[in-house]
């Protein structure tokens, strides 16, 4: 069998997809990729399907062996990355051979690394998606020592590398565009004015579930709402005034009162922020932000050759 | 109903302000209407107990266009016998002092003796209004005011498996090992998620659950965990 035998398993890593849809109902999450820019352009670079699967590796650290040939890139996050101790390139494809050592570092920008091999990761699905929810058991573990994460054999000659206009910069102030929404309403003009026009620190709670930020207090008209369900990228905003933005992991029903949701583009660029990362907000119409994120999908969605 | 925009592919429609059984069935309704219907714009159904939140297409659809449709795929399926989806379940729970951490202290709390509390709980009709926060965890209500409780000031790091529990007038069951605040008062030996059942969870929206007291020689024959 061929794939990766991991040596070190780093901070946390898991093997991440598209995710599950239609079973919110039942309380299972949509689970991930956190940063489908990402995610999406590591696919195309591979030529694999949209879709395929790939590692999602948390700030790095992560070691492992190659047994059999195979193409793979990395994405995401800046990080010091090597072949047998010889540098490599994120956002470029790379054969690596038998026996050969793909070594990380840490990310000194961002927070996501991705890894993705031509035509995925050979795991089976569960609940019709290759995703790890920790929090749920759902999908398997993280990556762990001495675990073996098969891979298909395959190489392709011509290496690709991602036009260093389209790499994306995670060090400078993050904006992040907000439809209105939800409770949006219960949130007073001077409230609205205070949660737009100031600048928020992302906190040591973020992870796969949401985004805690601190900043300055914005309040509602109430302190709780009848629990209803979450969508992705949803702003809560619970009665201490500090918002949470709800990301891929995000239970599916709570009751902290919502001024509106940060739209997917830009929750993917929140994903590669770290503790103490500036972000803003800002409003943006429904149909601008429709326009925004359906041309982010139909370019990954249609277009096959890089 | 009122609709309103959640996110970019989102929307959720609010049919009340208060819960209530009237409510919840018109949400339900609604949910059951629109799974049934299947439309090729909708992604995903999320009820609560007063509300559903919808997700689309969004490439496809935009929020007017998915507004009608859902408008008109209710007006043409105007009944839809709900009562169909409910079904009346029976839920076993060993309710001793070793398993329902919270019991005594509720008890004491509420000027009841344990066995009152059990009672209490366990005589009611219960109705799933929501199914969340975990896989296959079901929010039940209306418990009695007599045992109603708030939760933990400290929530706990680890509640076990099928442990059952109050918050406020709600009642729930713990899935798996996971932290949590309510108080806990008994345990089931019944899964909550299993991928053996149809639909994965055991509890489904607008289920009728009644407790039903068991020894800890049938909570174990059962396959319960201590």
């Amino acid at each position: 069998m061929t794939g990766f035998e991991v040596l070190n398993a780093g901070i946390l890593a898991t093997v991440q997809d598209t995710g599950r849809k239609g079973l919110g109902s039942i309380g299972v999450t949509e689970s991930g990729v956190m940063d489908e820019f990402s995610y999406h352009w590591l696919n195309r670079l591979l030529g694999n399907d949209y879709g395929t699967n790939a590692l999602e590796i948390v700030f790095g650290g992560v070691k492992l062996k190659a047994n059999g040939n195979t193409t793979f890139a990395l994405s995401g996050a800046k990080v010091d990355a090597s072949i047998n101790n010889q540098p490599i390139e994120i956002w470029k494809t790379y054969e690596i051979k038998d026996g050969d050592i793909l070594n990380l570092g840490f990310a000194s920008s961002g927070a996501r690394i991705y890894l993705g091999v031509v035509g995925g990761f050979d795991i089976i699905p569960q609940f019709g998606s290759t995703s790890v929810c920790l929090k749920e058991g759902i999908g398997g573990k993280p990556l762990h020592v001495k675990e073996f994460l098969p891979y298909q054999s395959k190489v392709f000659k011509d290496n690709k590398k991602l036009a260093l206009k389209n790499q994306p910069d995670y060090d400078e102030v993050l904006t992040l565009r907000v439809v209105a929404g939800y409770q949006w309403d219960l949130f007073d003009e001077v409230e609205r004015d205070k949660f737009f026009s100031s600048e928020y620190k992302v906190t040591s709670q973020n992870d796969r579930m949401g985004y805690r930020l601190s900043g300055e207090k914005v309040l509602s008209t109430c302190k709780g709402i009848i629990s209803e369900a979450i969508a992705y990228g949803a702003i809560q905003i619970p009665s201490h005034g500090e918002p949470i933005v709800l990301l891929k992991e995000r239970q599916t029903i709570g009751g902290y009162p919502k001024i509106g949701s940060v739209i997917p583009v830009d929750c993917f660029k929140l994903s590669q922020m770290k503790q103490d990362s500036i972000v803003k907000f800002e409003h943006i119409s429904l149909d601008e932000a429709r326009r925004k994120c359906r041309k982010f999908y139909k370019f990954f969605q249609e277009n096959k050759e890089l | 109903m009122r609709f309103e925009v959640a996110s970019v592919d989102s929307l959720i429609i609010y049919f009340g302000k208060t819960i209530d059984a009237d409510t919840a069935k018109d949400v339900r309704r609604v949910f059951f209407t629109l799974k049934e219907a299947n439309l090729p714009g909708i992604t995903e159904l999320i009820p609560s107990y007063t509300s559903l939140l919808i997700s689309y297409d969004f490439i496809n659809f935009s929020y007017e266009q998915i507004c009608k449709e859902i408008q008109v795929a209710l007006e043409i399926v105007s009944y839809l016998d709900t009562e169909m989806s409910t079904r009346d379940m029976l839920l076993p729970v060993y309710y001793g002092s070793d398993v329902g951490l919270d019991l005594e202290e509720l008890a004491i709390s509420k000027n009841l003796s344990v066995q009152d509390v059990i009672d209490i709980h366990s005589q009611r009709t219960y109705f799933v209004y929501a199914i969340g926060f975990a896989p296959g965890f079901p929010y039940m209500g209306e418990v009695d005011e007599r045992i109603a409780s708030a939760r933990l000031a400290n929530p706990r790091a680890k509640v076990p498996k099928g442990s059952v529990g109050i918050a406020d007038t709600q009642t729930a069951v713990y899935p798996r090992l996971s932290p949590g605040g309510w108080q806990i008062i008994g345990r089931t030996p019944v899964l909550m998620f299993d991928t053996s059942y149809e639909g994965f969870s055991y509890f489904r929206v607008g289920d009728k659950v009644k407790f039903e007291p068991i020894s800890k020689e049938e909570f174990l024959k059962l396959g319960g965990e201590l």
